[in-house]
């Protein structure tokens, strides 16, 4: 729906009219209520209307399709309505009785719809339509059996046109009576609220701010009315001056608590000029989303980028994360494009666009360079976690494989040789003559045996799996050909890690044996709540390079793809010192 | 035992069919009495609940885990069925099994690498000396103990001859298996293992099994 100027003019003639009939409609007719009728009082009443046509008209004109500005004119409306009781005639009388309450009823709309129009929980909604329908029927059953000439002509003696059925017991129920219920409507919707409130983002807590404020007030002065009304005296002694006190105008704080809110949120568009100034200082990257948040006034905004590989979106940090293909009722969602590719998204509180419309295209557009930059640099992030990944995913299938070819060994080759040689071994009694060559015969499968078993322990030892780091090492120890002094913490580890670490000690073992000639190592791994660190060193004649040929650079790779670091500290002379360092995973740490 | 008409009777678990069935037929032909065969821990506590064999022969790697089961089970069975002599089959030399395998009690088990099988007489004499309640170390598990480089130790001060039967007691061997494989007198054996325990600084030996766990832990841990 489009807003039109004429429109609205129309609407303002209509306000201003309805809230004439309502507050300068009775000075036309004698008074039959003993309600002192003051000039003074009805112009302040007639502004405190203005207000509420102000804001009625504020609304169409943010949101002419919404229901708030229908809402706020209709509780006009009504309250125009309740003015035809000045009208001295039997018809209008009656029309007035059956309409007591509906303003209140109207009111009690308006605030828990407020801001949007539209009720948003169930609560709300059943607590509305319950109101509406209680309403109807108990005041047309009310005006079928009223008769006003009955009992003491309170407020006074007409004539009732609808009246059939005749029943003083249940016209009281259905009319005065009906007053009782009102405390508890109050108490209801003052429950309703406090819902809300407590559910409320910050955006539009600053919305609900003048309502939450003044309704409990204005329904408890409500509430005390119609109870005064009941009766004669009460109303002469309490609803009197309820009505005519500054008490009378208090609800007129929620239509300006409204437009205050309107003013507030225009002149917050000066952000965006400081927005402007700040990103044009540089903000740091992954700092935007605050920025834009405080820009927003949105402390909840969520900012996210298209994914790499197109699919899916990450955060700022380059994580993968949910967004909605729609808005949801709790999120709002607005897709950025630059050039016609998606530059990002913002997940955003629904009250921000009714607080303040067109604040959020404002703020993306005076970002879009910041954005594009933040997208590039989170794509680069979530790419980069996504190779560290992969080398991750590459390290721990080349460890699978190496496990699955240790068991085939075991459990295919080396069972076969074995039951070969115990066959041999049979033959040897019966076979006359072919002892020599039986013996050599086994001596070479023995031979094979060893090397197929030293063959599969190399691959992947079973003792890392099946005791841990501390006890392979150790078992490393006895096989090594020079004297290994280890200090390991018993604990076990990650297989990724105890893999790693393993390699990579046994790897240093080799070299210190091999090249350093060395005549000791030490091994020495700690733990901290940094990860694992490991030291191997050696007394060896040192000047060993790993960037050159040596085992070790693959070992390099292989803890980086687990975020491990290795350096090697080797003087000319001065022994080997390899160190590493290997981040834990969370939920392993001591 | 030996000399008993009576054979020993003895039980197989390997999830190795092929090797398990070889080993029945070569220690039916040297004269055992195999009562019974399974593939995995489950099947040979079963075997063990309806007959108990005198010797239960054990691969350390079984089905479901492919890890130690074997292990774990005979410290089950050495308590359910202390009758049970068991020797333990491995693929690998490790001798923290061995120790773990010996040290609730070391009397009347063994641990053999599995190659080790393929001499009938070696494997038969092992099963026979578990069945008198002796223990059995793998000759390459004492190798490997041994051999382990030390910067500096008190093993360094044993001659020949004294490191020949220090091994030989790490295997299980008593000081008559000894004095007959190194075809020496029970005396000059005594004499040296006297000499080997002191120059370790060990407390005096004890009953053989009790040995073997003494020197085993002390090559291991010096």
């Amino acid at each position: 729906m489009q807003r039109r100027p004429g429109d609205l003019a129309l609407l303002a003639a209509l306000g201003i009219l309805l809230a004439a009939i309502a507050q300068f409609g009775p000075f036309l007719y004698s008074s039959p209520l003993r309600v002192p009728l003051n000039p003074v009082y009805a112009t302040a009443a007639f502004i405190g209307d203005l207000l509420w046509v102000a804001a009625a008209l504020a609304s169409y004109w943010r949101d002419p399709a919404g229901r708030m500005w229908k809402l706020l004119l209709g509780s006009r409306v009504v309250s125009a309505l309740s003015a035809i009781w000045v009208v001295n005639t039997s018809l209008t009388w009656t029309l007035w009785e059956a309409t007591i309450g509906l303003s209140t009823v109207v009111f009690a709309h308006l605030v828990l719809a407020f801001p949007s129009g539209r009720l948003v929980s169930r609560y709300d909604r059943w607590l509305v339509i319950g109101s509406y329908a209680v309403l109807g029927v108990a005041r047309l059953a009310f005006v079928l059996v009223w008769d006003p000439r009955s009992g003491d002509c309170f407020p006074r003696c007409s004539v009732n046109p609808f009246l059939m059925w005749p029943n003083a017991d249940l016209a009281w129920l259905f009319g005065p009576g009906l007053s009782l219920a009102i405390p508890v409507l109050a108490v209801l919707v003052c429950i309703g609220l406090a819902r809300r409130w407590l559910r409320a983002s910050p955006a539009l807590r600053r919305m609900l701010l003048p309502v939450a404020l003044v309704a409990p007030l204005e329904l408890g002065v409500t509430a005390a009315r119609y109870l005064a009304a009941m009766n004669q005296d009460t109303w002469q002694a309490v609803g009197v001056t309820l009505s005519t006190s500054p008490l009378a105008f208090l609800h007129a704080a929620i239509p300006t608590g409204f437009l205050l809110g309107i003013v507030a949120a225009r002149l917050a568009r000066g952000g965006i000029a400081d927005l402007a100034v700040e990103l044009g200082r540089g903000v740091p990257l992954g700092g935007l989303r605050d920025t834009l948040a405080r820009a927003l006034r949105d402390p909840t905004l969520a900012l996210a980028f298209p994914a790499p590989g197109g699919a899916g979106w990450v955060d700022p940090q380059g994580q993968p994360m949910d967004v909605p293909a729609e808005p949801t009722p709790s999120r709002s969602l607005a897709r950025l494009e630059r050039d016609g590719q998606p530059l990002a998204a913002l997940l955003y509180d629904p009250a921000i666009e009714a607080e303040d419309p067109g604040r959020v295209d404002a703020v993306a557009s005076v970002a879009s360079m910041a954005l594009e930059n933040e997208r590039l640099a989170a794509q680069v992030r979530a790419q980069l976690d996504e190779v560290r990944a992969s080398r991750t995913r590459i390290v721990e299938a080349a460890d699978a494989e190496r496990r699955r070819i240790e068991r085939d060994l075991h459990d295919g080759a080396q069972q076969r040789l074995v039951a070969l040689a115990m066959r041999l071994d049979q033959a040897r009694g019966r076979a006359e003559g072919a002892g020599e060559i039986i013996d050599a015969t086994t001596a070479e499968l023995l031979q094979a045996i060893r090397e197929v078993r030293d063959l599969a322990h190399g691959l992947h030892p079973p003792i890392l799996t099946e005791r841990g780091l501390a006890a392979a090492v150790e078992a490393l120890a006895e096989r090594a050909a020079l004297p290994v002094i280890a200090s390991i913490p018993p604990d076990r580890l990650p297989g990724e890690v105890e893999a790693a670490a393993y390699f990579l000690i046994a790897e240093s073992l080799t070299n210190a044996a091999k090249h350093a000639r060395a005549s000791r190592v030490t091994v020495e791994v700690t733990r901290d709540g940094a990860g694992l660190h490991l030291a191997v060193a050696d007394d060896g004649q040192g000047g060993a390079d790993p960037s050159r040929g040596s085992g070790l650079a693959g070992l390099v790779d292989r803890l980086a793809a687990i975020g491990g670091t290795v350096t090697v500290v080797s003087p000319t002379g001065a022994g080997t010192l390899v160190s590493a360092d290997i981040p834990l995973p969370a939920g392993s740490m001591p | 035992m030996s000399g008993e008409p009576r054979p020993l009777r003895i039980a197989l678990a390997d999830d190795a069919v092929l090797l398990r069935e070889a080993l029945a037929g070569s220690l039916s032909a040297a004269g055992f009495e195999i009562i019974g065969q399974a593939g995995d821990v489950a099947g040979v506590l079963d075997l063990l609940d309806r007959d108990e064999p005198d010797v239960l022969i054990l691969d350390v790697r079984m089905p479901p885990t492919h890890t130690t089961e074997g292990l774990e089970a005979s410290h089950r069975i050495r308590q359910q069925h202390p009758a049970v002599a068991i020797l333990l089959l491995s693929q690998y030399i490790e001798t923290r099994y061995a120790l773990e395998l010996l040290r609730d009690n070391p009397a009347g088990v063994g641990y053999l690498l599995k190659e080790r099988v393929t001499r009938i007489e070696q494997l038969a004499d092992a099963v026979r000396r578990v069945a008198e309640g002796g223990s059995v170390i793998d000759p390459d598990v004492v190798a490997r103990l041994l051999g382990r480089p030390r910067a500096h130790t008190p093993l360094d001060e044993l001659t020949p001859r004294e490191r020949e039967i220090l091994a030989l007691m790490a295997e299980g061997l008593s000081n008559g298996g000894i004095a007959e494989r190194l075809v020496l007198d029970a005396k000059t054996v005594e004499g040296h293992v006297t000499r080997i325990f002191s120059k370790l600084g060990l407390e005096p030996a004890g009953p053989d099994h009790r040995r073997v766990l003494a020197v085993l832990t002390y090559l291991r841990e010096t």
